[in-house]
């Protein structure tokens, strides 16, 4: 079998140890169908294996390391969909997949399926270090400085059943970007990582800390300005010992490290990480050349070749062809190589479910894949899809490819790209739902041409405090909550994932949901009617404030 | 010790948890089957909720379910959830009506 491209290659020993896992997940999931463990004992073996029970059925979360996966693991994703689950599944915001309706019994066999193609559910729960995310445009952007995913790599192996890390005061999250432009949201990471190539050519790590979401959310603080590549699983060990050590036990909302930076300040964090350093034994921890070489190794290298005229054709089928043009315009980025491009594939059609693919979606996907971009796939943390290595020249085909299974919405980056968390209509934790309101908002801003006019504006939707939807992030964001048993939406402007990160501000008191998707278009008028040539709508409210957008949202309230 | 519930006047009480083999959302039964659709559910005055609830959780594993607890209801053909959580859960996820838990058997 030859290497995938874009992610690593597991041997032997990577798959007797999931095979040794699955056994005994097999065996804990038996003793609880006989009696021999409670609910109580067995919640966290579950977890621990990425499965949760929810409002209909067990969910699986399946994780994609670093959100990449190849054709055949797609395609067996698909297979799960349709065999064990409704035939579909849900990509989520931690560039997971979800399966939303499993049954406790055929777990097992879904998770040796998975392994016959390299792939678990690991650590895609619990209190331990979470699914590592890493920039979708990895190792194909112009823009990119470091290609981030042997060292994601690294630190997935690094983190995974890490005998220290394996019962955190909660959850904890890493994001890794090679790029000037974030593109994974380092800032509300537990730990974020910028790399960049240091004055010798090796990577050196920008490294934030005590970001996150949720009901408290903060923006993450620089800890460490430039980490040697040789240090940072050093680096990396002593801030979780730090957190593992100090952070809160005693209340589950207090207990992410982003309570404990806040509480004794970023300093003192960092003098405590120096020196949980200045104990360590660094030469064990030491990230060698060598070592990075032989993870590089296991990753293979797509072979970009395309005619000298491929950027010439591409430009005459934007020219012929108006529709492709504006799919092109929003969904697509450039390259590090002049004769490929990036496209990214929306999984949002107007009116449809933020995420959600078919399984004959899934499995044209993958075939697409293979035809187009050497059978390599990225899951975005905007529930989106990436090909990463597209001739420009076949870059129509592609389009007229994804069309034909309604995966050709041109709105990329646009008011119709909306994440949205499960919501109530599945999530045991939610107060309210959060897809039929992007259902909605996708359908009134449907017009791909009036996307284009809006411009780059976010809706993130969450339909609960715990903010899956990353609602604090969005240009505009919506979270549901519930007054006396009926579903309200708090609107908050202003937020931004990306460089220059920002929490929303909250614009006013909760508005019903039959009110809210009609108080964003007020507020989007409001933009589009004051806004001055060339500006976004961030542009726009930080130009203007607030006040003129809370008077548009609340008009007729 | 669990709070007292509190019923608006023409609500009851029913007992529901979830499948342990598939996770589904089921009610319990006068009859002490547990079923997929709250109208068969039996419906429960506040003051003899709390005892059958103690008695139906104790014999949950027995059962097949996992956590057993109880929750308002109008008292009508068939009985309707007071929040709209329960309502999700009875009758499934607002956005794909194919799953709708009325056209199960």
């Amino acid at each position: 079998m030859s290497i995938p491209v874009g992610h690593y290659q597991y041997d032997r020993i990577d798959r007797d140890f999931l095979q040794a896992r699955i056994a005994e997940f097999e065996g804990q999931v038996q003793r609880r169908l006989d009696g021999t463990l409670s609910e109580d004992e067995f919640k966290p073996l579950r977890l621990m294996n990425g499965l949760y029970l929810q409002l209909h059925a067990y969910m699986l979360r399946v994780a994609i390391p670093y959100g990449i996966l190849d054709s055949r693991q797609l395609r067996k994703l698909g297979e799960i969909a349709r065999r064990y689950d409704r035939d579909y599944g849900h990509f989520t915001t931690r560039q997971n997949i979800q399966f939303n309706w499993i049954r406790l019994e055929d777990t097992p066999a879904i998770l040796r399926e998975l392994a016959e193609v390299d792939m678990h559910a690991i650590q895609t729960s619990g209190n331990c270090i979470r699914n590592v995310t890493a920039d979708e445009y990895a190792g194909a952007a112009a823009d990119e400085l470091v290609d981030p995913r042997v060292h994601a790599e690294i630190l997935r192996q690094w983190s995974t059943l890490h005998p220290e890390f394996t019962f955190l005061p909660r959850k904890f999250k890493i994001a890794i970007s090679g790029s000037p432009n974030d593109r994974v949201a380092a800032r509300f990471h537990d730990i974020g990582i910028l790399a960049r190539p240091g004055e010798d050519g090796a990577p050196v790590f920008r490294i934030f800390v005590g970001g996150g979401l949720g009901r408290t959310p903060v923006i993450g603080e620089e800890l460490f300005d430039s980490v040697r590549e040789e240090h940072l699983l050093a680096t990396l060990e002593a801030i979780l010992r730090v957190y593992n050590a100090h952070g809160r036990r005693d209340n589950i909302y207090k207990a992410r490290i982003k309570i404990l930076v806040q509480a004794i300040g970023v300093e003192a964090y960092r003098e405590a990480v120096e020196a949980e350093l200045a104990q360590m034994d660094l030469e064990r921890y030491r990230l060698t050349p060598e070592a990075v070489a032989a993870i590089r190794s296991r990753f293979a290298v797509p072979l970009l070749e395309a005619p000298a005229d491929a950027d010439a054709v591409l430009a005459q089928q934007r020219r012929e062809d108006p529709l492709f043009d504006r799919w092109v315009r929003s969904n697509t980025h450039v390259h590090r190589d002049p004769g490929h491009i990036i496209a990214t594939i929306s999984l949002k059609p107007a009116g449809g479910i933020p995420g959600d693919a078919t399984s004959a979606q899934i499995a044209r996907l993958a075939d697409l894949a293979d035809a187009y971009s050497f059978g390599e796939i990225r899951i975005t943390h905007l529930q989106n899809v990436v090909l990463g290595h597209v001739r420009k020249d076949r870059l129509r085909d592609l389009w007229l490819g994804l069309s034909e299974v309604g995966l050709a919405e041109a709105n990329i980056g646009l008011i119709g790209d909306i994440v949205a968390c499960p919501g109530l209509d599945y999530c045991a934790l939610a107060n309210a739902r959060s897809i039929p309101i992007a259902q909605k908002l996708g359908a009134r801003f449907a017009d791909t041409a009036l996307q284009a006019e809006i411009g780059a504006l976010r809706i993130n939707i969450s339909g609960c405090i715990n903010a899956c939807g990353h609602h604090h992030a969005g240009h505009i964001g919506l979270l549901g909550v519930d007054k006396r048993g009926e579903e309200f939406f708090q609107l908050t402007v202003g937020g931004r994932a990306e460089n220059g990160a920002a929490i929303g501000t909250i614009l006013g008191a909760a508005l019903p949901e039959d009110e809210t998707v009609d108080a964003i278009a007020r507020l989007v008028d409001c933009y589009l009617g004051r806004r001055e040539s060339g500006e976004t709508f961030l542009d726009t409210l930080t130009r203007l404030g607030h006040e003129p957008f809370r008077e548009a949202a609340y008009e007729t309230v | 010790m669990k709070r007292p519930v509190r019923l608006e006047p023409g609500q009851k009480l029913v007992l529901t948890a979830n499948r342990l083999l598939d996770g589904r959302t089921v009610w319990w039964c006068a009859d002490g089957a547990w079923d997929l659709h709250i109208g068969r559910a039996a419906l429960l005055d506040a003051d003899e909720a709390e005892a059958v609830l103690a008695r139906v959780a104790g014999e949950a594993q027995r059962d097949g379910v996992v956590g057993v607890y109880d929750t308002a209801v109008q008292a009508a053909v068939p009985p309707e959830p007071v929040t709209v959580r329960e309502k999700i859960r009875a009758h499934g996820p607002t956005v794909h009506p194919e799953f709708a838990v009325e056209t199960e058997q």
